[in-house]
C-alpha cells in the first residue's frame, strides 16, 4: 500500500480512540492494584456488565445515552462495591501481593470472571446486541471519516480521567484514597475508615470499566464474551504504563492503541492483536517497571 | 466365595447384562451435537428435537422409537469431539447428527470414520469435510465450493475485479474466503486487491477499512461468523466506504444476527446460501409460518431449513434401512443406516435444489445439495427482508 499522511492520521485517530478505552479499563486495574494490592482478573467482566447496563438503560428503558452512561457507571460501581464487600474482603484483609491470600485473590478473581460471565449469559444470552446511537453524520477531515462515536469516546474518556485526577489530587476524600493506597495501616491510624475507602476504590474502578463498556458499545456491539480481549489489552496498557501508575495506565492505553493500529496498517493486518503484546515485551525489556512505574515497589 | 454365591453372582450379572441389552434394543439412538449458544442455535436444536418427537408420536420408524440425545458443542472443536465420543461409545448411537460449525465437524469426521458411525451434517460448509474421503459422512448443506463459484460469477459479471477480502479465522470462513479467491482467479483472472486474516471474534476493523478505502475497490468480501460480519459491515460505512462498493457475505450472512446488528449497513449485501425466506414456493411459505409461530423467529435462515431437511432425510433413510436394533447388531445397523442415507436420491425439500447422495466416499457423492441461491438484503434490522437474485445448480464436480 502506498504511504499517505491521510491514512496515517486516520490510523493514529483510531489508535487513540480505542487506546483511551484500554486506558480507562487499565486505570481501574491500576486503581485496584494500588488500593487493594491485588490484580483483578474479573475486570473484563465488569466492563462487559457495564456495557450491558448501558444498553439496557438506553435501549430498553429509552434513557438518553449520556444518562445511560452515568447510570451504568453508578450500577457497575455499586456492583463492584458489593463484590468487594461480599467476596473479596476476607481475602484482602489477610493481605494481597505475594502472600498466600494474595494468590487466593488471583484465583478468586478468575473464578469471579467465570461466574460473572455465566450470570451475564443467563440474563442476556450469547447473542451480540447492537448498541446503536444516533450522533449524526461522521466528521470528515480531508479523505478521512471520523464517526461522532469515536470523538465522543475520546472526549468522555479524557473528561472522566481528568475528573478522577481532580478528585484524587484536590479533594479530601481523594487524599484519603491515596493514603489508603500508600499505606493502609498508617491511613487507619490517621482515622480513615480503610474498609470503606477500599470499597470506594473498587467501586470507582468498576465505574470506569463500565464507562469504557458503554463507550465501546456503539462501536463494536455488546456481548458476554467482550471482556476477555479487553482485559488482555488493558493489562498490556497497565504494564506498559507502569502497574499502579494512574497516568501511566492512560498513556499505556493510548500507546497500545496506536501501536496495534500502526502495526496492522504497515506490518501485517492479520496479526493486529499481537502488537499490543509485542509493545509490552519491548517496554519490559527496556524498562521492566513500565514507563511510569516505580523501580522497586514494595507493597504494604 | 462359596459355590452357591458364585452361581447367584453369575445370574445377577447375566440379568444385569440382559436388562441393559433389552433397554438398548428396539430403539434407534441418534446423537446430535450442535452449536446452541445463540438464541437461533438453541431454537433450531429445539426444532430438531421437536421434529423427532413428532416422528415418535406418529408411531416412530417401522414401529421403533427414536431416542435422541442433544448436546451443545458451543462451536468448539474439543467439546464437539468429546460429545461425539460420548455419544458413540457411551450412548452407543446408531447415527450422529452434527455439527453446526465446520471447525467442529472436521475433527468429528475422523472420530465417526474410525468408529464406523454414520454422520450427517446439517450446516457446515467447509469443503474438506467431504474431501477427507470418509465413507461415513454426508453433508446436507451446500458445500463452500459451490457458494464460491456462484459468488465469483456474479461478482465478475456485475461488480468488478478489484475485490478486498476480510477473512475470519474460523474454518468455514477461511474456506469461503480461499474458495472465492480461487474462483475469482479461475473465472476472471482477478487477483485479490487486499486480504486480511482476522480473529474469529474480531471487533475492530477500522484499520482494514481505511486501507480498503484507499485501495479503491469494487467490492469487499467479508467471510466471518454472523456477529463478526455485522461489525465489519457497520465499520465499513463508518470508514466512509459508500454503498457503490458492494459487500459480499459468506454463507453465514444468512444468519439473523447479521441484519439485526448491522442494521441499515446490511442493505445491498449479497451472499450465497441454501435457503431464502423470500422463497415463494408454498412449502417454503408454510415452513416460514411454522417457524415463526413455533419459535418466534421473524424469518428462518438456511440453518433452520437445513436442520429441517436433514430430519426429513434421516426419517426416509431410517424407514429404508434394514436394521435389527439388538445389542449385537449395532455395527450392522450403523452400516445399514449409512447405506440407506447413501441411497437418498433427489430429495425435494426446503433446500434450493434437490439433495442426492451415493455410496462413493467422495465429495461428488457426499455433498448433497448442489444448488446455491444468491440472496441480497433489501432491509436491515430485526424485521429484515431479502430478495433472491439467482438460483444456480452447479456441476457435481465443480471446484474439486
Amino acid at each position: 500500500m502506498e504511504f499517505d499522511f491521510n491514512s496515517l492520521f486516520a490510523f493514529i485517530i483510531f489508535g487513540v480512540t480505542i487506546g483511551v478505552v484500554y486506558g480507562m479499563v487499565a486505570l481501574g486495574i491500576s486503581l485496584i492494584y494500588s488500593g487493594l494490592d491485588i490484580v483483578h482478573f474479573a475486570h473484563g467482566e465488569i466492563y462487559m456488565f457495564g456495557a450491558f447496563f448501558g444498553l439496557v438503560l438506553a435501549k430498553d428503558m429509552s434513557i438518553p445515552y449520556p444518562a445511560a452512561l452515568i447510570g451504568a457507571m453508578i450500577l457497575a460501581g455499586l456492583m463492584g462495591m458489593l463484590i468487594e464487600r461480599v467476596f473479596y474482603r476476607r481475602l484482602t484483609r489477610s493481605g494481597g501481593g505475594y502472600t498466600v491470600a494474595g494468590m487466593g485473590m488471583i484465583i478468586c478473581g478468575f473464578g469471579m470472571s467465570v461466574a460473572l460471565m455465566n450470570v451475564a449469559f443467563l440474563i442476556w444470552g450469547a447473542d451480540a446486541e447492537p448498541f446503536s446511537i444516533d450522533l449524526g453524520m461522521p466528521l470528515q477531515i480531508a479523505d478521512i471519516y471520523i464517526p461522532q462515536s469515536y470523538l465522543l469516546t475520546a472526549v468522555v474518556s479524557f473528561a472522566l480521567m481528568g475528573l478522577l485526577h481532580f478528585f484524587l489530587k484536590y479533594t479530601k476524600i481523594g487524599l484519603a484514597v491515596r493514603a489508603v493506597a500508600q499505606n493502609k495501616d498508617i491511613a487507619y491510624l490517621m482515622g480513615i475508615n480503610v474498609p470503606v475507602f477500599i470499597s470506594l476504590i473498587f467501586g470507582l474502578a468498576c465505574a470506569l470499566a463500565a464507562a469504557a463498556g458503554v463507550l465501546i458499545g456503539p462501536m463494536q456491539s455488546v456481548q458476554v464474551e467482550m471482556g476477555y480481549l479487553m482485559l488482555m489489552k488493558a493489562f498490556a496498557a497497565a504494564v506498559v504504563g507502569g502497574f499502579g501508575s494512574l497516568p501511566g495506565a492512560l498513556l499505556g492505553g493510548i500507546l497500545v492503541g496506536i501501536f496495534e493500529n500502526l502495526g496492522a496498517a504497515y506490518i501485517s493486518p492479520s496479526h493486529k492483536d499481537i502488537y499490543a503484546f509485542l509493545l509490552l515485551i519491548l517496554v519490559l525489556m527496556i524498562r521492566p517497571s513500565g514507563l511510569f512505574g516505580i523501580e522497586a515497589k514494595v507493597k504494604a | 466365595m462359596k459355590k452357591g454365591n458364585k452361581i447367584i453372582s453369575i445370574f445377577v450379572l447375566a440379568g444385569m447384562i440382559l436388562s441393559a441389552a433389552s433397554a438398548l434394543a428396539g430403539e434407534i439412538r441418534i446423537g446430535i451435537t450442535m452449536r446452541m449458544v445463540s438464541e437461533n442455535g438453541q431454537k433450531y436444536g429445539q426444532m430438531v428435537m421437536d421434529e423427532i418427537d413428532l416422528i415418535n408420536q406418529a408411531g416412530g420408524i417401522n414401529g421403533n422409537q427414536i431416542k435422541a440425545t442433544l448436546m451443545n458443542d458451543e462451536c468448539k472443536s474439543d467439546k464437539g469431539v468429546a460429545n461425539a465420543n460420548k455419544l458413540i461409545f457411551q450412548n452407543k448411537i446408531h447415527l450422529l447428527i452434527g455439527s453446526t460449525c465446520s471447525s467442529v465437524s472436521l475433527p468429528i469426521v475422523d472420530v465417526t470414520a474410525k468408529a464406523e458411525v454414520p454422520q450427517i451434517i446439517p450446516h457446515s460448509t467447509n469443503g474438506k469435510i467431504t474431501q477427507k474421503g470418509s465413507a461415513w459422512v454426508f453433508r446436507v448443506p451446500v458445500s463452500g465450493r459451490y457458494y464460491a463459484g456462484v459468488n465469483a460469477k456474479y461478482v465478475g459479471e456485475n461488480i468488478g475485479m478489484k475485490i478486498a477480502y476480510i477473512c475470519a479465522a474460523d474454518a468455514a470462513s477461511q474456506n469461503d474466503c480461499d474458495a472465492m479467491q480461487k474462483q475469482m482467479r479461475m473465472q476472471h483472472g482477478a487477483e485479490p486487491v487486499y486480504v486480511a486474516q482476522v480473529q474469529e471474534k474480531e471487533v475492530d476493523f477500522r484499520t482494514h477499512m481505511q486501507k480498503i478505502k484507499s485501495a479503491g475497490v469494487d467490492g469487499i468480501m467479508v467471510a466471518a461468523l454472523a456477529e463478526t460480519m455485522a461489525r465489519a459491515l457497520v465499520q465499513s460505512y463508518e470508514a466512509g466506504i459508500g454503498p457503490d462498493v458492494r459487500r459480499i457475505g459468506s454463507s453465514s450472512a444468512s444468519n439473523a444476527p447479521v441484519p439485526k446488528i448491522a442494521g441499515d449497513a446490511v442493505k445491498g449485501v449479497f451472499y450465497a446460501a441454501a435457503y431464502s425466506d423470500a422463497d415463494t414456493r408454498p412449502v417454503a411459505r408454510l415452513f416460514n409460518e411454522m417457524v415463526r409461530k413455533r419459535y418466534g423467529i421473524h424469518a428462518p435462515d438456511h440453518d433452520f431449513s437445513q436442520a429441517y431437511d436433514l430430519i426429513r432425510i434421516v426419517e426416509i433413510a431410517l424407514n429404508n434401512a434394514k436394521v435389527s436394533l439388538t445389542s449385537s447388531s449395532l455395527k450392522a445397523d450403523r452400516a445399514a443406516i449409512r447405506d440407506a442415507i447413501a441411497g437418498i436420491r433427489n430429495y425435494q425439500g426446503l433446500a434450493s435444489g434437490p439433495i442426492s447422495f451415493c455410496s462413493d466416499p467422495s465429495p461428488v457423492c457426499r455433498d448433497g445439495n448442489k444448488t446455491p441461491v444468491l440472496i441480497a438484503y433489501t432491509k436491515g434490522g430485526e424485521q429484515y427482508e431479502t430478495e433472491i437474485l439467482a438460483r444456480v445448480t452447479m456441476p457435481i464436480d465443480f471446484g474439486l
